[in-house]
């Protein structure tokens, strides 16, 4: 009996201590390359983004390899942490990746409130870190140096939206829809805003404003009462998934006034599993697509990625994860430093026009990518997504 | 005879001191070995294991099916942000305070449903964890937040002394579960610890013997609820932003296992079962999308092999 | 009114779908007393199935016999698949269990169904698939004002075909009667001659299989999957057989109905977003007051 006891002690002392010794960091590794971080939700409910973000940045680290590698010919390697879209999760792998010193900046994250902890521990540990799929207008007003996002933010996609309601729908009555996400409700609570004007002028009135539980398929008795209230327009800032189940439910009940999507509602994916018929006609309001980047950059990146992976990205949060990596890339080569302060104050006051992926790239004092511009899409007879005319 | 008795007792308890010994050098020396990732790894252990520990104290002592243990330790959670973050009221202030939120909502909840058998229980507790979760992700009266959660916690501060480092954070929470340990295996020892282990092997011969079995129920939820609401003031100060996606029914199912599989009842198979559940996803990382996968695997094979627990509860011992 | 009318079958159509699961989830609760998680699983998987029949098999099946025809091909086949499958994790997980009691049980399904629904994603991918619009017959109707598909009508009206044909058999049948009896007292059952081994093998061969045609005809009726989709349709499953009272077969499929129509007016009248804390709160007030279910249990309480 007691030596079962200490047998079943050792046992376990010595997995836990074997598992945390197999699992520790590897030995650092010749001083060469250049590591730039990711954290990304490479498992986890976002796992589809967090992968295609992945391979981005691998394609932008491998152009810019190709090409001589920076600061006298070193090259970027990407390391990768998963933070399965978790905000505590997301702040282990921070934790991380601040504890490993050849790490000089990091690509964070995918997710509003995942970066958010995550941001914390890199600024307490002053590591610069841009965020590439985080729209939630807060993260840039905590006055923090090492946070910076490349991507847009919800405010201004709702006014964004507030003008195509009025300019090219002169819509009177609006419904908007939003799922309860970090992202969705942002984006939903600051279209209200960008509607405020409208709304106290008279104009305008919000008839419907309501929430789908993600993850749940059947939305006919909610799509009813939409009908019932009887909009002209139909706002839904929640994802793709949902957005195709609603849009498929809602002409068969007869919905006929026209859907309007936030930038996560409509992709290829929605495409397909609406079906054609249904999918055409809808409109989105987005930052430009992929495949409607007019840079070079953008040309050269699509290639080498659909070259690697057989298909572009089909959604825009990957590339804004490449341009994370580039203006990093670009900070270190131009300041010849990788000290966050030195790369903190070039991307905060020196960046203006990098070339990247979605566009010259440059930064706000707060933080906030300059001059994101916002289009109207819609699915055309092909399926394709196109600019609206 | 009765020599080898107490020679072999003293014996064994020499032993138990060195083993005793040698873990508690570990404990101190570990957070100077590796690096703040791990310990911060080791500071979610805890955190499982204080929960696992309030989970037992239901599940484990007295038998009741609660699949919504979530629940407890999002209020307690909740309960420290708001009120520190609204009132600028310190962490540590809030501990008991959260503690007894936890514990209260606990009792209001639980009272008019304790009466239901098992699985009854189960699926109210289930709703109850849901119905949590939900509110708080809706935001009623702007106060939770909603989907973004509460951010903007202050790390607990005694006087001068702030806590505000992984290591720090790592010996406060292991401090609270060294005293949740010893007062657990005081309640174990006690009179209530003997209801409580009376109801859940029959609870009709309890009731026939003269213990309150509402009382006593009531009483587990209640001790349960604060002990997660102190998990909860702990974790929210540590990432300092709260979030209704901590607090799933997914979460309350992993306390489950971490009671079960470590061993019913048995408080030092509640922390094993915490190392268990907490580290495996460190281990098979490399593994990333088999992960899950070799969980589930996992979860059967413990159950058909070792259904009492890693570390069973052996009776009148700890 | 046609409001009312409409939102009533949207209601009793998710309704349906719960109470087909909510079958099949308590026929093994009631007579193993296992909170079977993998029950969701089994709908998951029978749907991924289908749909690999119907994109796969298209060629062979619906060019010869019609859209129609593809979809009974794809229920047939992700039917019998299932009652397979629900054999083996019987076999392989839970039988090895029974004598340990109840909770290792919980924990072993639980395993089950995390196993599960990660091999569904290993297997099919992360991302979501769509039962593919063209081979889905989409024929809209309208009757009296009210707008609905035929699908949606096949599917509500083989819903309550399915669970007719049930309530028959466990009512009315003596092999009903038999798992009745087992759900009763098992050892009892088997001292009156009732074999243990058959019963299980009714309830994990029908109870999956009944699962897998749920999982065709919801991926058909919303044509988009997902590896996840079994969790949120098997803790329904598990509100509707409390409901109804645990062990009571006819009590599950009433219960999945109501839970439907709960869910319709929570949504309808209270708040889309709401609707799920309206529907726990019902339950929560309908235990209180009656504490083995809407329609009591039939299990007897050991003294």
């Amino acid at each position: 009996m007691k030596n079962s006891k200490l047998m079943r002690v050792l046992m376990i002392m010595g997995v836990v201590v074997l598992s945390l010794v197999l699992t520790g960091p590897s030995v650092v590794g010749a001083k060469e390359p250049l590591v730039i971080g990711l954290q990304a939700p490479i498992t986890g409910p976002w796992a589809y983004e967090g992968q295609m973000a992945k391979q981005s940045c691998e394609i932008a680290a491998q152009l810019i390899n190709q090409k001589g590698g920076i600061l006298g010919g070193r090259m970027i390697e990407v390391r990768v942490v998963d933070d399965e879209g978790q905000p505590k999760t997301g702040a282990l792998a921070a934790t991380k990746l601040v504890g490993q010193k050849d790490v000089v900046a990091v690509v964070s994250t995918y997710g509003s409130s995942v970066c958010e902890p995550a941001s914390n521990i890199y600024e307490k540990f002053k590591k610069v870190n841009i965020g590439y799929g985080v729209t939630a207008v807060r993260l840039t007003q905590r006055n923090m140096k090492y946070f910076f996002r490349t991507c847009g933010r919800d405010d201004s996609q709702g006014e964004f939206f507030a003008k195509v309601a009025k300019e090219r729908f002169n819509a009177k009555r609006i419904a908007i829809m939003h799922d309860n996400t970090a992202f969705g409700k942002g984006l939903a609570e600051d279209t209200k805003r960008g509607l405020k004007q409208m709304i106290d002028s008279g104009k305008t009135q919000i008839v419907y404003y309501d929430a789908i539980t993600p993850g749940e398929k059947d939305f006919h008795v909610l799509l009813t009462e939409l009908r019932e209230s009887k909009p002209d327009l139909w706002y839904f800032t929640g994802y793709y998934a949902e957005a195709a189940l609603l849009v498929n439910q809602a002409r068969e009940i007869g919905i006929k006034f026209p859907f309007v999507g936030g930038n996560a509602a409509i992709n290829d994916e929605f495409v397909k599993i609406a079906g054609l018929s249904v999918a055409k006609g809808c409109f989105m309001t987005n930052e430009p697509l992929p495949s409607d980047l007019p840079s070079t950059e953008a040309k050269e990146f699509l290639k080498a990625y659909k070259d690697k992976f057989g298909e572009i990205p089909s959604s825009p949060w990957p590339v804004y994860a490449a341009d994370a990596l580039n203006v990093i890339a670009h900070a270190v080569n131009e300041s010849g430093s990788t000290d966050a302060d030195v790369l903190s104050d070039y991307l905060r006051n020196k960046a203006n026009g990098v070339p990247g992926v979605t566009g010259p790239i440059g930064f706000t004092e707060q933080g906030d990518r300059e001059g994101v511009p916002f289009y109207l899409y819609v699915v055309d007879a092909q399926g394709r997504i196109v600019v609206s005319k | 005879m009765k020599n080898n008795t107490s020679f072999k007792s003293v014996r064994k308890l020499t032993t138990d001191k060195i083993w005793l010994l040698v873990v508690l050098v570990l404990f101190f020396v570990y957070p100077f070995m590796v690096s703040n990732y791990y310990i911060d790894v080791a500071f979610f252990f805890g955190i499982y294991a204080l929960l696992g520990l309030s989970l037992n104290i239901v599940l484990g002592e007295v038998g009741l099916f609660d699949l919504g243990h979530a629940a407890f330790y999002a209020i307690g959670a909740y309960t420290t942000a708001i009120l520190n973050t609204r009132f600028g009221i310190p962490i540590i202030v809030l501990l008991p305070v959260s503690a007894f939120a936890a514990g209260l909502f606990a009792y209001v909840v639980c009272s008019p449903v304790i009466h239901l058998k098992g699985d009854y229980l189960c699926i109210v507790t289930i709703g109850m964890g849901e119905i949590v979760r939900l509110a708080l992700l809706n935001n009623p009266f702007d106060l939770t937040g909603g989907p973004n959660g509460v951010f903007g916690i202050d790390f607990p501060s005694f006087g001068i002394f702030e806590i505000d480092s992984s290591i720090k954070f790592y010996f406060l929470i292991w401090v609270v579960v060294a005293l949740g340990i010893i007062g657990l295996i005081q309640l174990q020892h006690s009179r209530i610890g003997r209801a409580w282990n009376c109801i859940r092997e029959d609870e009709i011969a309890a009731e026939a013997n003269g213990i309150d079995v509402r009382y006593y129920k009531l009483l587990a939820f209640v001790l349960g609820a604060a002990l997660a609401g102190v998990a909860g003031n702990i974790y929210a100060s540590k990432l300092m932003i709260v979030s209704p996606e901590s607090f799933s029914f997914m979460e309350s199912c992993m306390l489950f296992c971490i009671v079960l599989i470590g061993g019913m009842g048995s408080i030092p198979g509640v922390v094993i079962g915490a190392a268990a559940i907490s580290l495996f996803p460190e281990i098979f990382r490399p593994f990333a999308m088999y992960r899950m996968l070799i969980f589930g695997l996992v979860m059967i094979l413990m159950m058909i092999f070792r259904p009492g627990g890693i570390w069973p509860r052996k009776r009148g011992v700890i | 009114m046609q409001v009312i009318i409409e939102q009533l079958i949207n209601g009793l159509t998710i309704g349906s779908f719960y109470a087909l699961i909510a079958l099949g989830y308590s026929m093994v609760y009631g007579v193993l007393k296992l909170i079977n998680f993998a029950h969701g699983d089994f709908f998951t998987l029978g749907s991924y199935i289908g749909y690999t029949i119907l994109v796969f098999g298209s060629a062979l099946v619906t060019s010869h016999f019609g859209l129609w025809g593809g979809l009974i091909a794809a229920t047939m086949v992700a039917a019998i698949s299932l009652a397979i499958v629900g054999i083996l994790v019987e076999r392989s997980a839970y039988r090895p269990i029974y004598a340990s009691g109840r909770l290792p049980a919980v924990v072993s399904a639980l395993g089950a169904s995390i196993l599960l629904q990660n091999a569904i994603m290993v297997i099919w991918g992360p991302r979501y698939q769509a039962y593919p619009a063209s081979l889905i017959p989409n024929i809209h109707l309208h009757l009296g004002g009210i707008h609905i598909t035929l699908l949606q009508l096949v599917i509500l009206i083989m819903s309550l075909c399915l669970l007719g044909i049930l309530y028959y058999v466990i009512q009315k049948t003596t092999f009903g009667a038999a798992i009745r009896a087992t759900a009763l007292d098992r050892d009892t059952a088997a001292l009156m001659g009732i074999n243990f081994n058959t019963v299980i093998l009714f309830i994990f061969t029908i109870g999956p299989a009944l699962g897998a045609v749920t999982g065709v005809m919801v991926g058909s009726y919303y044509r988009q999957i997902s590896f996840t989709m079994g969790w949120n349709y098997g803790l329904k499953a598990f509100t509707a057989t409390i409901l109804g009272g645990i062990g009571n077969l006819p009590g599950a499929m009433f219960g999945g109905l109501i839970l439907g129509v709960l869910e319709m007016l929570g949504c309808a009248y209270i708040s889309a977003a709401w609707k799920d804390v309206f529907v726990f709160l019902i339950l929560i007030l309908v235990l209180i007051f009656r504490p083995t279910g809407l329609f009591g249990e039939t299990i007897a309480e050991k003294v």
